[in-house]
């Protein structure tokens, strides 16, 4: 009887309630597209952050906290025996050597400073860290072979097929100096790396920095969801040997956009939760205003305060149910429009290219929407839902 | 008090605020009111006939003198802890009939049932037989915007019986219908009265309705004015 009066009281006044459903499935709607291209965002961000930096990076023990003094003194000496053992765990796709350096590149009429990635050519390919503009990838074997960025190409008046010097400290501390051969023009995505940007292959770093070290080894694993546990074993695997960082150490951009959103997302929650409250209170402030004398009746014939209160508070939580069933409807709906809508964003800052919006529809942001809506509803529906337990009843009654 | 005095009222005081002045609406009343009687609180509007049946109805408490009701002296309870009384041992019948909007004709007879924690089975013979006797039945799935007043009464009459009372509070049960069909109201009740041990106290200040009552308490500015056994219309 109390669920069947609640409800049909909520459909007694259809414009008021429609209005405050329309609330809520307004701040449930979104709160669920939003939620969802969070959700995309996280995901796609995540995984392009991975492709480039790799799920982890082993260094040599002690490399985060010594302060080299020239370039790969903590290099991994034997990088194949440790990818040897690292490539029999099940959970690991693939591992990859990298060494980063910094130098002079010059087209002998201009000199502009450069940050070179030395990758391995076969494995650069597979991880499709970026675009090429033009020319061709990394060969296999060819160490003098290159990719610039699409900004210093501009700068460098350089184009596949030109020869370029690159000039760098070697690990004894001398200068030294190669020409290198523009195999590609490649952009990232991001302007300012672009502008610097350099790949080349591990033999040609080597060469450059007169070494057989590498500087890191990146893995990469099947999921991402085993990161902390392949950490952990090669912890104990190679304990006082390496030293191992995770994605999430490394991608300090990754954590500000995670951030960021996140804090949007609580900001939007908090809209939403103040709208609903609002309107849900507001709607059953008046349904009490106009029932005083049906409440005054109740009482009279020996209905307790208790039953009363929960007859309005199970109003306000009907309320939200019926609100956050529509909204996660309505939600689902304009999410598949929108996918299927072929909608192009412009390029966040930094980027140079734009991307398709897309929302991602998990059954946590679903949940945590329909969630919101009923609790919200619900505790705005305390507080009036206690006043009308408190009538007097003669008041109520409209006698003196 | 004997067995039998459903309502004893001793020394009654009640005042209220109206904006800024106190205004006092009963004096010095007392009264018993014997089971099974069909009793008229006459007297003109604002004289404290209301009040008067609040104070039987245990929905509003005297300043002064004590309230036993069904042997039970109720004066000192808190209103919201006679919930039971209510439900258990009154039954009440209103003005402006009072019956929950949403709810059909049936559903209204079964509310306080529903209250007492009356069993399905028992409530569908109770709401049938109360829907039946009040000639309300073929109505009972009609909410009450579809009901004529006098059909919106019969349903609280029907819902006031429905809980078995011992004791039946009608507030001007007849103000709001025409004079016919009031008149036949006061015969539902009457009839109810003849044929249950149930006691009736209604208000009003129509003579006609005051003449069909076995015993009229008139009351005047507060206080009760003279206390007469009528004679009962044919």
């Amino acid at each position: 009887m109390l669920t069947k009066i609640a409800l049909r009281n909520i459909f007694r006044n259809r414009r008021r309630s429609a209005i405050t459903l329309a609330v809520i499935v307004f701040g449930a709607v979104g709160l669920i597209l939003f939620g969802g291209y969070k959700a995309i965002t996280f995901v796609g961000l995540r995984e392009s952050t991975i492709r480039r930096i790799g799920h982890l990076q082993l260094f040599r023990a002690g490399y985060s906290k010594a302060e080299s003094q020239k370039p790969l003194e903590y290099g991994l000496d034997d990088a194949a025996s440790i990818r040897k053992a690292l490539e029999r765990d099940p959970r690991v796709r693939t591992t990859a050597a990298q060494i980063t350096l910094m130098g002079l590149i010059s087209n002998g009429d201009k000199s502009e400073t450069y940050l070179a990635t030395a990758v391995e050519p076969e494995k650069d390919r597979a991880m499709k860290g970026h675009k090429l503009v033009s020319g061709t990838e990394l060969p296999d074997a060819e160490s003098d072979a290159v990719l610039i960025g699409k900004g210093l190409a501009t700068s460098m008046k350089a184009k596949p097929g030109d020869y370029l010097t690159l000039m760098t400290t070697t690990v004894t501390g001398s200068l030294n100096a190669m020409d290198v051969r523009v195999a590609g023009v490649i952009t990232t995505g991001v302007r300012e790396y672009d502008d610097r940007a350099i790949k080349m292959p591990i033999a040609g770093a080597q060469q450059l920095l007169q070494t057989t070290r590498i500087e890191k080894l990146l893995v990469f694993l099947h999921r991402t969801e085993d990161t902390a546990a392949v950490d952990a074993s090669i912890g104990k695997q190679f304990a006082g040997t390496l030293e191992t960082k995770s994605w999430k150490q490394l991608a300090s951009f990754y954590q500000q956009v995670v951030m960021l959103y996140n804090g949007i997302f609580g900001f939007l929650g908090l809209i939403v939760f103040g709208t609903v409250v609002f309107s849900v209170a507001n709607t059953i402030v008046m349904s009490v205003f106009e029932r005083t004398r049906e409440i005054g009746t109740m009482l009279a014939v020996g209905t307790s305060r208790s039953l009363v209160w929960r007859m309005f508070f199970a109003e306000g939580m009907l309320i939200g149910v019926i609100g956050g069933l529509m909204g996660i409807l309505a939600g689902v709906v304009l999410a598949q429009l929108i996918n299927s809508g072929n909608v192009m964003l412009p390029p966040p800052p930094g980027y140079t290219t734009g991307y398709r919006l897309q929302i991602l529809m998990q059954t946590p942001v679903l949940v945590t929407s329909f969630v919101i809506s009923v609790i919200t509803a619900t505790l705005s529906a305390i507080l009036p839902a206690w006043k009308a337990s408190r009538m007097k009843i003669v008041d109520a009654l409209g006698h003196i | 008090m004997t067995k039998h005095t459903i309502v004893q009222l001793t020394g009654i005081d009640k005042s209220y605020r109206l904006g800024r002045v106190m205004v006092r609406a009963l004096s010095e009343v007392s009264l018993d009111i014997a089971r099974g009687e069909f009793v008229a609180l006459a007297g003109p509007s604002g004289s404290g006939k209301t009040t008067l049946l609040n104070l039987i109805g245990c929905i509003d408490k005297p300043d002064r003198g004590r309230v036993v009701l069904d042997g039970s002296d109720v004066t000192d309870v808190p209103l919201h802890r006679l919930a039971e009384t209510r439900r258990e041992v009154l039954g009440f019948v209103f003005q402006t009939f009072n019956l929950i909007p949403v709810l059909t004709a049936w559903e209204n007879v079964e509310y306080p049932l529903l209250l007492r924690g009356v069993p399905r089975r028992e409530r569908r013979v109770r709401v049938e037989r109360w829907l039946e006797h009040t000639g309300i039945a073929d109505q009972a799935r009609q909410r009450p915007d579809q009901l004529s007043g006098g059909q919106r009464q019969r349903v609280a009459i029907a819902r006031a019986m429905a809980g078995d009372p011992k004791l039946v509070i009608a507030d001007e049960p007849t103000a709001n219908l025409d004079s016919e069909t009031g008149t036949r109201i006061l015969d539902l009740l009457g009839e109810i009265n003849a044929t249950t041990d149930c006691t009736f106290v209604f208000s009003t200040h129509d003579p006609a309705l005051i003449a069909r009552a076995a015993r009229v308490v008139r009351i005047r500015d507060g206080r009760i004015a003279s206390l007469d056994e009528a004679t009962v219309a044919a």
